[in-house]
């Protein structure tokens, strides 16, 4: 093992470089930007010329609005949305508004006054509408009480429309740009006195300007994490032990030393090793001939065949299991049933895949460290800077560009930004950037969580189910990485979308007698969310099942949920609303069948409807009918592209699987892992239908009905014949 | 371990006969009340220094220290780190007599998620003195709300 020492070669400080992504629309030269702070030299968030009203608005003198967003913006498209929030209750005009965000150290500073920044659990507007509807309100207020105090008038006595404040009876007029100065050293309003409006008044809100980030990704010009350019940048190409738990023994540097432009090989931690260059393919090229000596211990033996039968033993298990729902007697209401229907499913682990692999720039020296990368929470990216180098948390800066797709990767396991720090403290000054290749990016995922799952149903002479008996067994993500969200050993989250309170992921089916249970099944793969996290698998088990259990009924899929799920009107709502849109009671094309699911997760009703044939083993899905009910529609446009989103990594689930050989991951590319393509992609068709009464996520929710609404469809075309145990291969099938 | 368990000890034996003294800010926290019992407690003299962010819960470092002159008369007697979440509030404890030169303790602890965390001292006249910290623990990306 041997370290070769970089020169530093740069140690200039970078200036303030605020680059504003400006895009001009047709419609009257609409002027939309952001403004990202890319390397700011102080915790003080600039106000780019205009007066700073409070944390969420700025306004500048050309009535021009900066509204400050605190989420990440990964293609859901948050930042418009959390924009038009702010927007509507500020009463400016949408056309002259630009975004702005912030580093966690600026959060820091001023005392998390933006509060959470964490991007995941559709949370991003579910979470946070109402405050920051607020500070939109509140800037409002203060605008028109500056108008008020240079006019002598009462507030009262004032209408604001597109930042036009008006004092009728005077016939006077003046605008947000003249009013900023003065209403920004006055104090804020009470956040108890301010009413937010109806949902009926609402004129930013419920419509669907255009998305404020489409121009800079359309022409090339958006800066992702990946294209971090800095004034000396060394590039790391990193490998760590492919058997997970295992260790890196040692490399032999000296065989590829010589090659050109490598300036370095280092060992990064207990597990990995990296190759720095001046060019990451040198680096990368390099670190695919470095002789290294792992100790790959004993996940080495662990195949995808050992971890199914830790899961089978599960199933029927009665050691490490907790019952969430236990009602009625199950046991006693399916053995007294007139028929008993009995299945075994099962979903693989998968990856994240995302576009954009795992990346972190980072540069240390002793009094100061930064990382710019693509992050789900900033915060955490920060907090894991500091605990690496371990300075205080004043000293380091995360800066944040748009991500290349997230899904869950890149949140709070912040394993890529701990490599980089670990890499950049070994070369004080020197800005490392550490770009993981795709097959590193595929097998150190965190992993959507195996599981299996058994269900039992009794029903009765009349077809109504009288029993149901589920059980889960699989790995939690909570022992991975939150293990104290598991209370008294109970670790409801991989129950999710078959929890019996409301709100957030409820069951909607009404059965007298029913038990659900998780029998904990750990492994030595890690996992973390996936986009839409145990929704995903949980409704491939239960709506599959329904319909299973539906047809030893004798009984139409729809009719059969319909009758299990009235009392829970939400959910019965987007079940008919996909129904009716689908034209469920009307006949197909000779060789179409369709299939249907329901599911609740992150606070959303969903239901799908799908449209497929089948040639042989090829799988054609024709139409996606799906329905939402989020509770309120910010931009409608934007739920039906995350809808459509959904489709698209739903389709992924079906036929990818990250399975184990000799302890570790053996599907590290696209050749072998296959997501959805283009061309297989169904005629999307969605149906929002919001109520009004609450606030539930986008981004996530959909994702769930996509799998079990295809997988019925396909039972329905081979005559009942289900797919239990995905992907599709399994079964000699494929989408095409 | 050992520490804790003969802490444990003490706080059985000793508290009940603790005076109970006049204190300008009485903080009434059902958290401390099995630790503190009536006696009062303010604000002042201990300092906790601990990350206002922590990516994860696992080892979060934290240092504590507590005003005193440390002589016969006027020491600290222990130090108690609780936690507002954690399934068991108290973290760790530590014992201190005049014979200590200084209070001044630096550890991990682990936090189950975003909290209060509390280091409460108690001087030898029997009051208790406190200081908290927030600290957020970053979760996981699409944690539901559980």
């Amino acid at each position: 093992m041997t370290t070769k020492t970089i020169k530093n070669q740069n140690q200039v400080a970078l200036t303030r470089r605020q680059f504003v992504v400006s895009s001009a629309f047709a419609s009257g030269g609409l002027a939309l930007g952001f403004h990202f702070p890319a390397a700011a030299q102080s915790n003080e968030l600039s106000t780019l010329g205009g007066s700073e009203i409070n944390a969420w608005v700025v306004v500048r003198p050309d009535d021009s609005c900066v509204i400050r967003i605190a989420r990440a913006e990964m293609g859901q498209g948050t930042h418009t949305g959390l924009a038009q929030l702010v927007a509507e209750e500020l009463e400016c005009d949408w056309a002259k508004v630009s975004l702005q965000t912030f580093t966690p150290g600026q959060n820091l500073a001023r005392k998390r006054v933006w509060r959470n920044m964490s991007t995941g659990g559709s949370r991003g507007i579910r979470e946070s509408h109402e405050y920051v509807r607020q500070g939109g309100a509140a800037a409002r207020i203060m605008l028109l009480q500056a108008a008020a105090a240079e006019w002598k008038v009462s507030v009262n006595e004032l209408s604001v429309e597109k930042g036009v404040v008006t004092h009728a009876a005077s016939g006077k007029t003046t605008s947000y740009g003249k009013l900023a100065s003065q209403a920004s050293k006055l104090p804020a309003p009470d956040p108890k006195s301010i009413v937010l409006k109806h949902p009926r008044d609402w004129k930013v809100l419920g419509k669907s300007p255009r998305r404020l980030d489409t121009a800079p990704k359309v022409n090339g010009s958006l800066k992702y994490g990946i294209d971090t350019v800095l004034p000396g940048m060394q590039y790391a190409a990193i490998k760590a032990c492919p058997v997970f738990g295992g260790k890196l023994v040692s490399f032999d540097a000296s065989k590829i030393s010589s090659r050109r432009g490598i300036k370095a090989v280092v060992r990064v931690d207990d597990e990995s090793v990296a190759v720095l260059a001046d060019s990451f393919w040198r680096a990368k090229s390099a670190l695919e001939v470095l002789p290294i000596t792992w100790d790959f211990g004993p996940n080495g033996k662990e195949s995808s065949a050992t971890i199914a039968e830790r899961l089978r033993e599960g199933l029927t298990s009665t050691n490490n299991v907790f019952a969430d729902i236990d009602q009625g007697n199950v046991a006693e209401a399916i053995q007294g049933a007139a028929k008993k229907i009995e299945a075994v499913y099962g979903t693989p682990f998968v990856s994240h895949a995302c576009m954009e692999p795992m990346n972190c720039t980072a540069r240390v020296t002793a009094d100061r460290a930064e990382v710019w990368v693509p992050s789900q929470n900033a915060e955490a990216s920060l907090a894991a800077l500091a605990a690496v180098t371990g300075l205080p948390l004043e000293k380091c800066e995360a800066y944040n560009p748009p991500l290349g797709g997230g899904f869950g990767r890149r949140g709070g396991t912040q394993d890529y930004v701990r490599q980089a720090a670990l890499i950049a403290k070994q070369f004080p000054g020197t800005p490392i950037k550490l770009i993981w290749t795709r097959e590193e990016d595929m097998t150190h995922d965190f992993f959507r969580p195996i599981g299996q799952c058994r269900l039992v149903a009794g029903i009765d002479a009349k077809g109504d189910m009288v029993g149901l008996h589920l059980r889960v067994s699989g790995q939690s993500i909570n022992a991975y990485v939150s293990p104290h969200n598991i209370v008294d050993g109970k670790d409801r989250r991989q129950l999710q979308g078959y929890w019996k309170d409301p709100g957030e992921s409820q069951l909607g089916y009404t059965v007298p007698n029913l038990k659900v249970e998780y029998a904990m099944r750990n492994t030595h793969v890690p996992v973390g969310p996936w986009r839409g996290v145990n929704t995903n698998q949980n409704a491939i088990y239960l709506e599959c099942f329904m319909d299973e259990v539906a047809k030893a009924a004798g009984k139409d899929p729809l009719a059969f949920r319909r009758n299990l799920i009235k009392n829970h009107p939400k959910h019965l709502g987007v079940l008919d609303a996909v129904a009716d849109k689908g034209g469920w009671d009307k006949p197909l094309a000779p060789g179409m069948f369709r299939g249907i699911a329901q599911f609740m997760g992150y606070g959303s009703y969903t239901a799908a409807i799908a449209e497929v044939s089948i040639k042989g083993n090829d799988v054609k899905v024709h139409r996606l009918i799906l329905a939402t009910n989020c509770g309120h529609a910010v931009n409608p446009v934007q739920i039906a592209s995350q809808i459509e989103g959904s489709v698209a990594y739903g389709m992924d689930s079906l036929q990818s699987e990250s399975s184990v050989k000799d302890g570790r991951i053996v599907e590290k590319n696209f050749d072998t892992y296959p997501i959805a393509r283009m061309y297989q992609m169904p005629k999307i068709e969605s149906v929002i239908a919001p109520t009004y009464d609450f606030w539930g996520g986008v981004g996530e929710p959909t994702i769930c009905v996509v799998a079990p609404a295809i997988l019925n469809a396909i039972a329905a075309a081979r005559g009942g014949k289900p797919v239990r145990m995905l992907p599709l291969k399994n079964e000699g099938l494929r989408l095409v | 371990m050992n520490l804790r368990r003969r802490l444990l000890w003490a706080l059985g034996l000793g508290w009940s006969s603790t005076p109970s003294l006049f204190a300008q800010h009485v903080l009434q926290e059902p958290l401390l009340q099995p630790y503190v019992g009536a006696n009062a407690v303010q604000k002042g003299r201990v300092k906790l220094e601990i990350a206002r962010l922590a990516d994860n819960g696992f080892n979060v470092p934290l240092k504590v220290s507590v005003q005193s002159p440390m002589t016969a008369q006027d020491h600290v007697r222990r130090l108690l780190l609780l936690s507002n979440r954690n399934p068991r509030p108290l973290m760790a404890g530590f014992e201190f007599g005049p014979g200590s030169d200084q209070v001044l303790i630096s550890t991990r602890v682990r936090l189950g998620g975003s909290q209060t965390v509390y280091a409460l001292a108690q001087t030898s006249d029997g009051i208790w003195w406190l200081d908290t910290a927030e600290v957020e623990v970053t979760e996981s990306a699409c944690l539901d709300q559980t």
